[in-house]
């Protein structure tokens, strides 16, 4: 049997298959709206933040305008206190008791042990805490870009320079 | 058909692309060009304002803790002449509740200056009555709104509890905050604190560090509150049963320079310090113990006698025989009486407060020697007292144009030179110090920032030696014990001198009027007390023995009282192991 020598070429059938239109819409549309909701999170954040800065910084600002009223009210209190004890009310007060004014030759002089006579006043209250560092966070007034600036550069490198022992 | 559709859109697309890629680069040109960086300037420069923190003044308390300044909230009351619907109404209420014109400050406001929009009614109002005012206004905003447009805005006053109280020592401060006279002339810096510049940010959003400004320095004095009101009454009641003119009285501690009273003539209440150009007619009346030099007369004569001890030019016990007349440099020198005491031992001299012996012994020590130890003394240099307004005074040496040899004798006892009376108490402190002086202070501490800073004792130098100081503590005790003065007080032994002095003009010195003093210490044993008395010519009598020396033991008798000294007796008692 005589076999035709025959070049065959073998064809492959490739299936190409395509991705549906509408698909590939959806797919976009989906990281369309990804994105959208990323800058939607992201701007919430920073409105939050921002709201929050804002809202700390007006309860601050009313925060010392009642320190410096509390602090007027006690400078008007003291004052008012130095009026109502001032020597001529407490003479006239004196007075109107029946007290009188001593004199020389109606006081007797008693030796008390342990006895010290009084000293002039001290009116030195324990030391005040004085802020050394701003008292507000960087977080109230540094904004996204800052602390997206912050993390983006280096912090500074030191170098001590200083006389050894 | 659906290719068509195709270009469409890319078509579309591309447009809008190229409308968006134009929308950015303009919008990159515009935030990069010229324009934008003069905005960015603008905005830069009105996003934050300077302002300006100003401390509360400090407090000054007297040496027991008594307030004698201090601040209270006053109240600018104005009107708003836009929003005031009302202004007959305003001018009533205003008018009604702070005493004033109604019809005044009704024309004030349908007249005001061209172009005011808010037009100061009253200032300095009171709390109480600003609150009365406001209750009124808060009352007819429910009603007709008839008082819309009046406005309050509160301010801080300095406040002087007391009233007059120790006026002459603590000044006063001027509506712009500037310390005037005494305390508050002197420590304004320190009263008045740092204001501090904030740069704030316009935007309300954007939080900010507030500056910690630290209140103005809080002062203690060297002042006894009780002790001070008791010397002005006496001072007071002396020029009146005296008929002086004016006057003035310290109260020091020999010891440590602390002055525990000052009173001048006349005082003011701080409260109403506008009302200081018709009280004073010129600035060195507002404190005659710092601010006045005047001749002493014979109080000086403890001065001469302790240069005198001093350089050995005389001892206690040395005799003179009393003429009643010393010539020197061609002007005869006579006693105040015009008499001659004959023989007089030294504490003669200052008992019977002999021109002539003081005289001798001026000029026996020479002027170098004499001069040299006022010089030592602080005559005719400033004290340092920290009170504003000092005056030196004026001490003529030899060489100076003015200056003639009589001089040297008359400046013996207290004529041709000017002391002031805080001048001469630092002078004689020596006496009772043992030789040394003291400056004198009112501050006795400091209050800032929670700690209290003691000021520390200073030494003036030490013009005598001790054993001068000493026995001529006991001359002046012992003048004052054979003179039976006025000024002693019982159970208590004190040592000081008279001064009558005649008051200089523009011709000599005038006729029949004085100027009288005192200056002593007690107790001699231990001295805590050292009081100058000074009384313009007074009338009931021109000596310093009548008049001053009284006043003296007045004043002796209340610090006695008020700073505990028990008598002499009790504290030797006391003093026994």
């Amino acid at each position: 049997m005589n076999i035709p020598n025959v070049n065959y070429t073998v064809h492959y059938v490739v299936h190409a298959y395509r991705q549906a239109p509408w698909r590939i819409q959806r797919q976009w549309i989906g990281t369309f709206m990804l994105i959208v909701l990323g800058l939607a999170m992201v701007a919430s954040l920073y409105l939050d933040v921002t709201a929050q800065a804002a809202l700390t910084g007006r309860t601050i600002q009313n925060l010392s305008y009642e320190i410096s009223a509390g602090q007027q009210a006690n400078a008007d209190l003291e004052t008012k206190i130095g009026e109502l004890t001032s020597t001529y009310v407490m003479e006239q007060r004196a007075a109107a008791l029946g007290y009188q004014p001593v004199t020389a030759n109606q006081i007797q002089y008693v030796i008390v042990p342990g006895y010290t006579a009084p000293k002039p006043a001290i009116l030195a209250a324990a030391p005040e805490l004085k802020p050394s560092a701003p008292s507000i966070l960087p977080e109230y007034t540094e904004s996204l870009m800052d602390w997206f600036d912050q993390r983006l550069t280096p912090p500074p490198t030191t170098s001590l320079i200083g006389n050894s022992q | 058909m659906r290719q068509q559709y195709a270009w469409r859109s890319l078509v579309l697309a591309g447009i809008l692309s190229f409308v968006g890629i134009l929308i950015i680069l303009q919008t990159f040109r515009i935030q990069n060009s010229p324009e934008a960086a003069v905005f960015r300037a603008q905005a830069a420069a009105y996003a934050n304002v300077l302002q300006t923190y100003y401390p509360e003044r400090g407090d000054i308390y007297d040496r027991s803790g008594h307030l004698l300044a201090g601040n209270k909230t006053v109240y600018e009351i104005g009107v708003d002449l836009q929003n005031a619907t009302d202004k007959h109404a305003i001018a009533l209420a205003v008018g009604v509740e702070l005493g004033l014109n109604p019809d005044d400050l009704y024309n004030q406001m349908i007249n005001p200056p061209a172009g005011l929009q808010y037009l100061v009614l009253a200032d300095y109002v009171d709390a109480d009555k600003a609150a009365a005012l406001q209750q009124l206004k808060a009352a007819t905003d429910a009603q007709n709104n008839s008082l819309a447009g009046l406005e309050f805005k509160p301010h801080p006053q300095r406040s002087y509890p007391e009233g007059s109280l120790a006026s002459n020592v603590l000044g006063f401060v001027n509506r712009e905050g500037r310390g005037y006279f005494g305390i508050e002339e002197k420590y304004n810096n320190l009263l008045a604190g740092n204001p501090v510049q904030v740069s704030v940010p316009t935007d309300p959003n954007k939080a900010f560090d507030l500056p910690h400004v630290p209140n103005g320095t809080t002062l203690v004095l060297t002042i006894d509150r009780d002790l001070q009101a008791a010397v002005e009454q006496i001072l007071n009641d002396s020029l009146t049963k005296y008929g002086a003119t004016n006057g003035t009285i310290v109260v020091m501690n020999p010891r440590n320079g602390e002055i525990l009273a000052l009173a001048s003539s006349p005082q003011m209440d701080l409260n109403q310090f506008w009302n200081y150009g018709s009280i004073y007619h010129n600035a060195s009346e507002f404190d005659r113990a710092v601010s006045m030099p005047y001749e002493p007369g014979s109080v000086i004569k403890i001065l001469t006698m302790a240069a005198a001890l001093d350089s050995g030019t005389t001892t206690p016990n040395a005799t003179y025989l009393d003429t009643g007349a010393l010539l020197v440099g061609g002007a005869t020198i006579r006693n105040w009486n015009d008499q001659a005491w004959g023989v007089q031992d030294m504490t003669g001299c200052l008992e019977n407060s002999l021109n002539v012996c003081l005289a001798m012994l001026s000029t026996k020590m020479g002027a170098q020697t004499f001069y040299g130890y006022m010089n030592r003394f602080g005559i005719g240099h400033l004290t340092g007292v920290d009170l504003a307004g000092e005056a030196a005074g004026r001490l003529k040496v030899p060489g100076d144009a003015d200056w003639y040899p009589v001089d040297l004798a008359t400046n013996a006892f207290g004529q041709g030179v000017s002391v002031t009376p805080i001048q001469l108490m630092m002078a004689a402190s020596a006496v009772p110090d043992g030789g040394r002086m003291v400056t004198p202070h009112v501050l006795y501490a400091m209050v800032r920032d929670g700690r209290q800073y003691s000021v520390p004792t200073q030494y003036a130098g030490s013009p005598i030696s001790a054993d001068t100081a000493s026995t001529l503590n006991q001359m002046l005790a012992v003048s004052l014990e054979r003179e039976a003065s006025s000024a002693l007080v019982p159970g208590y032994r004190i040592a000081g001198k008279t001064g009558t002095a005649q008051i200089p003009d523009a011709y000599g010195y005038e006729d029949g009027v004085t100027n009288a003093s005192f200056l002593g210490w007690g107790p001699v044993d231990d001295p805590q007390f050292m009081i100058y008395v000074w009384l313009e010519k007074p009338t009931a009598s021109i000596w310093g023995s009548d008049t001053a020396a009284p006043t003296f033991a007045q004043v002796a008798q209340k610090t006695i009282l008020l700073l505990n000294i028990p008598p002499d007796s009790v504290r030797k008692e006391i003093a026994k192991p």
